[in-house]
């Protein structure tokens, strides 16, 4: 999963915009009012301070949309970040020389001497610019601020190896600074932040420690019903015992939180996996099922987080392989998981035509991906699944073949082992048919027909995914304040007409009535 | 927190009396218990995650649990073998940087591997074996661990018959103590199947199948599941008891119909 674990971040990150219409004009709005439109394509200094604006309006105007809008361009705010640009931010964020911005600047490397220039210019020419272009703070920004730019420091830092180890130092201190606040405005701040902790100790390979604070933290997040933190928090203690295959533990912790149903996106979607993965190991293929098809559904398109999205592949193939399925040929094709899946697709093939050497030499060739992949348990249990196809494909096109014929058809290694294993098939419904032990052989029952019971809860079942998505996004809809009093006007002016239509049917019906009277 | 001198004189005779043959194992249950009780007294169990002790304390207390793990399946004691199991568990997970390995590791995991199967509790034996850390090709050579990984394939396919030649070839004397339970735990297998894929079967076939070499013990296992028994013709007959699954859920189907009347009320 190497290659695919560092691009896993991206999927969480890159936030689907739900920007409903009202947000939107709402965006022009502010933007225009904001920054004087001079340069179409902000710099990176420039939007961090537009975010910053943003952070505190939604803190004063306690609405927390605005928080979110800032957090959703983290992603792409986070490839853009440079030393020069994060330096600049800083300084013109913080007016006045403070602590803070000490504190936040050292941990940034001394510019390089022709930056330095550079930067110089900036602040030289930073200072009479800002007070002109709006009312300079009255004070230092507010502590949301504060969390926000250190959350962009710790991204940066994690973004070249050698700096690893400082931004782990820098998300502590962050997280105990956080804790320290106790503010509710901070919570979605607060768990980027824990995220970013997580990323931290793993990219340096010490996930096994955190495991207790992240434990605490989680014990806090879900007391203050925190739902934010929590999603991020859950997630990362599974993906912690995941790391370390301890599936017992994760197992446990999910039977002993409920995971947020507000969280976003994104969290929902690392969420499934890491439960599609529990439930695979533990034999429960069709949940697993179930979960993963979530993942996949939840997560962001498939160029945007290419590693989460073969990640889920990878585990949602083995899966419906285990369950008997064949996963369609259209999806080896996709031009993101063709080179991903090469190896599930031969494993796919031996199973398909239940070819039991063909299999064996799959895995072996493949052992090393399969192991990195941390499928490789999962993969060794489809040899029964192998055999099965094998025996089904028998049934269907024989409706009566002698056990012997069935032995050397599927490579079993004696008579005996083919009449137990035809014995399992039959009772776990693979098949459908009788052994006759007398004459040696097995008798097919004839195919069933398509319709019954399975069909219509099969129905069923996507019925109510169809009434549960709009069902959700009736929920998620969000109107504007207020926006509804034109609308009362207008509905009262609406019944005034109908009560006139009403007196005018009635007087209608009196004059029928009239009619029939004199009739 | 140095253990006492009375507490490293019962260990003494412990591992004595653990290692004579035959094991004494009434007299290494009492040492058990009582080096228990000195044990908790020291403060040295439970074990705590990243407590303070020293390494070789520690290295006596997983010896008195890993003994204490073997005694309980040699007296049959499965509980008592869950127990000592999860207290040895933190010593192998957690302080698997502190110890030095145990050479008693890796044939208990394999041990309790082979008990989860018995227990068919198939889920639990793919959990715990994810968590072995051991790489696959390691895994693979380890007689220990190999042993009921092939069992557990062998079962999921349902080559029986190669469970059955299996037992004898178990890597240590403790696994014997599972095979019996194992082999109950395959016959109710193989009943259950047969009892699907047969209309009848022939008494003496049905004792092969079984792996019964006694007419006795299979005619008292086939009253057992309640199958009918023919003794003139000699055969088995099993129930059916699948013909009647086409009726129609309707109850499931109307209540389905009305939910999705009143959700379509909602929308329109």
């Amino acid at each position: 999963m190497a290659p695919g674990d560092v691009d896993m971040k991206p999927a969480a990150d890159a936030g689907k915009g739900k920007d409903k219409d009202d947000e939107k004009a709402e965006d022009k709005k502010k933007s225009e009012e904001k920054e004087n439109p001079t340069a179409p394509p902000l710099t990176p200094a420039q939007e961090i301070k537009a975010n910053v604006a943003l952070i505190e309006r939604g803190v004063s105007t306690l609405e927390p949309r605005f928080m979110h809008r800032v957090l959703r361009n983290l992603a792409s705010i986070r490839k853009k970040l440079t030393d020069s640009a994060l330096r600049e931010a800083l300084e013109e964020i913080y007016v006045k020389d403070s602590v803070d911005k000490e504190t936040l600047l050292s941990w940034l490397p001394e510019a390089p001497a022709l930056a330095e220039g550079e930067g110089a210019m900036e602040i030289d020419a930073g200072p009479p610019t800002a007070p002109q272009r709006k009312s300079p703070p009255p004070s230092d920004p507010l502590p949301e601020s504060e969390v926000y730019l250190r959350l962009l420091l710790v991204h940066h830092l994690l973004s070249s190896p050698e700096t690893v180890p400082k931004a782990l130092q820098l998300a502590h201190e962050t997280v105990e600074k956080i804790q320290a606040w106790n503010r509710r405005s901070m919570d979605p701040l607060a768990a980027r932040n824990w995220f970013a902790l997580g990323r931290a100790y793993e990219l340096s390979g010490e996930l096994e420690n955190v495991r207790a604070l992240l434990l605490t933290a989680q014990k806090t997040a879900s007391l203050r019903r925190d739902d934010e933190c929590q999603a991020v928090l859950i997630n990362l203690l599974l993906r912690n015992y995941l790391h370390y295959n301890l599936y017992d533990q994760a197992d446990k912790l999910v039977a002993k939180t409920t995971f947020p149903t507000s969280a976003g996106n994104p969290q929902l979607a690392r969420y499934h996996y890491y439960l599609g993965r529990i439930k695979a190991v533990q034999l429960n293929y069709s949940d697993a099922h179930t979960n993963l098809q979530q993942a996949i559904r939840r997560a962001p398109a498939a160029k945007a987080a290419p590693g989460f999205f073969q990640a889920v592949h990878k585990f949602f193939v083995v899966v419906e392989l285990l369950m008997g399925d064949i996963p369609e040929r259209s999806l080896f094709r996709h031009p993101v998981l063709v080179n991903a899946l090469a190896g599930y697709f031969e494993i796919v093939r031996s199973v398909r035509t239940g070819n039991l050497a063909h299999f064996q030499e799959t895995l072996r060739a493949y052992q090393a991906q399969f192991t990195s992949d941390k499928t490789r348990t999962l993969i060794v249990r489809l040899r029964q699944n192998v055999i099965k196809t094998g025996v089904r494909r028998l049934s269907l096109s024989y409706s009566r073949i002698s056990l012997r014929d069935i032995c050397v058809k599927l490579h079993l290694d004696s008579e005996e082992d083919a009449e137990y294993i035809i014995g399992k098939a039959i009772r776990d419904g693979v098949i459908d048919g009788r052994i006759v032990h007398e004459k040696g052989w097995l008798e097919c029952a004839g195919a069933k027909s398509g319709y019954g019971p399975d069909v219509a809860e099969a129905y069923q079942r996507r019925i109510g995914f169809c009434l549960q998505l709009h069902n959700e996004s009736v929920k998620a809809m969000r109107y504007p304040l207020n926006a509804h009093r034109k609308e009362t006007a207008a509905a009262e002016e609406a019944r005034e007409h109908e009560k006139e239509l009403a007196m005018e049917i009635q007087d209608g019906d009196l004059d029928d009535d009239d009619g029939l009277d004199g009739f | 927190m140095a253990p006492s001198q009375q507490l490293v004189k019962d260990y003494q005779s412990l591992i004595r009396a653990f290692e004579s043959r035959p094991c004494n194992l009434k007299k290494c249950g009492e040492l058990l218990t009582r080096l228990k009780v000195g044990l908790v007294t020291a403060g040295l169990l439970p074990v705590l995650p990243k407590s303070e002790s020293s390494v070789e304390d520690l290295v006596v207390v997983r010896n008195i649990l890993e003994i204490g793990a073997f005694w309980s399946i040699r007296s049959k004691d499965i509980p008592s073998f869950d127990r000592y199991f999860a207290q040895l568990q933190t010593l192998y997970n957690d302080y698997s940087t502190v110890l030095p390995p145990s050479p008693r590791e890796h044939p208990l995991v394999g041990l309790n591997l082979i008990r989860l199967l018995t227990q068919n509790r198939i889920a639990d034996f793919h959990t715990t074996l994810e968590a072995i850390r051991l790489s696959p090709e390691a895994a693979a050579e380890n007689p220990y661990i190999a042993h009921p990984v092939a069992v557990e394939r062998w079962l999921m396919e349902g080559s029986y018959s190669k469970v059955w030649s299996a037992r004898e070839e178990a890597p240590a004397e403790e696994y014997r103590f599972f095979v019996d339970s194992l082999i109950g735990t395959i016959r109710n297998e193989i009943a259950s199947c047969e009892e699907v894929a047969y209309d009848s079967l022939p008494l003496k076939d049905a004792a092969t199948l079984l792996f019964f070499t006694n007419r006795n013990e299979l005619l008292a296992f086939a009253q057992q599941r309640g199958w009918q028994i023919n003794l003139i013709e000699e055969t088995i007959t099993f129930k059916k008891k699948d013909e009647e699954k086409i009726v129609v859920p309707t109850t499931k189907l109307i209540s389905a119909n009305l939910a999705y009347a009143r959700e379509l009320e909602q929308i329109v």
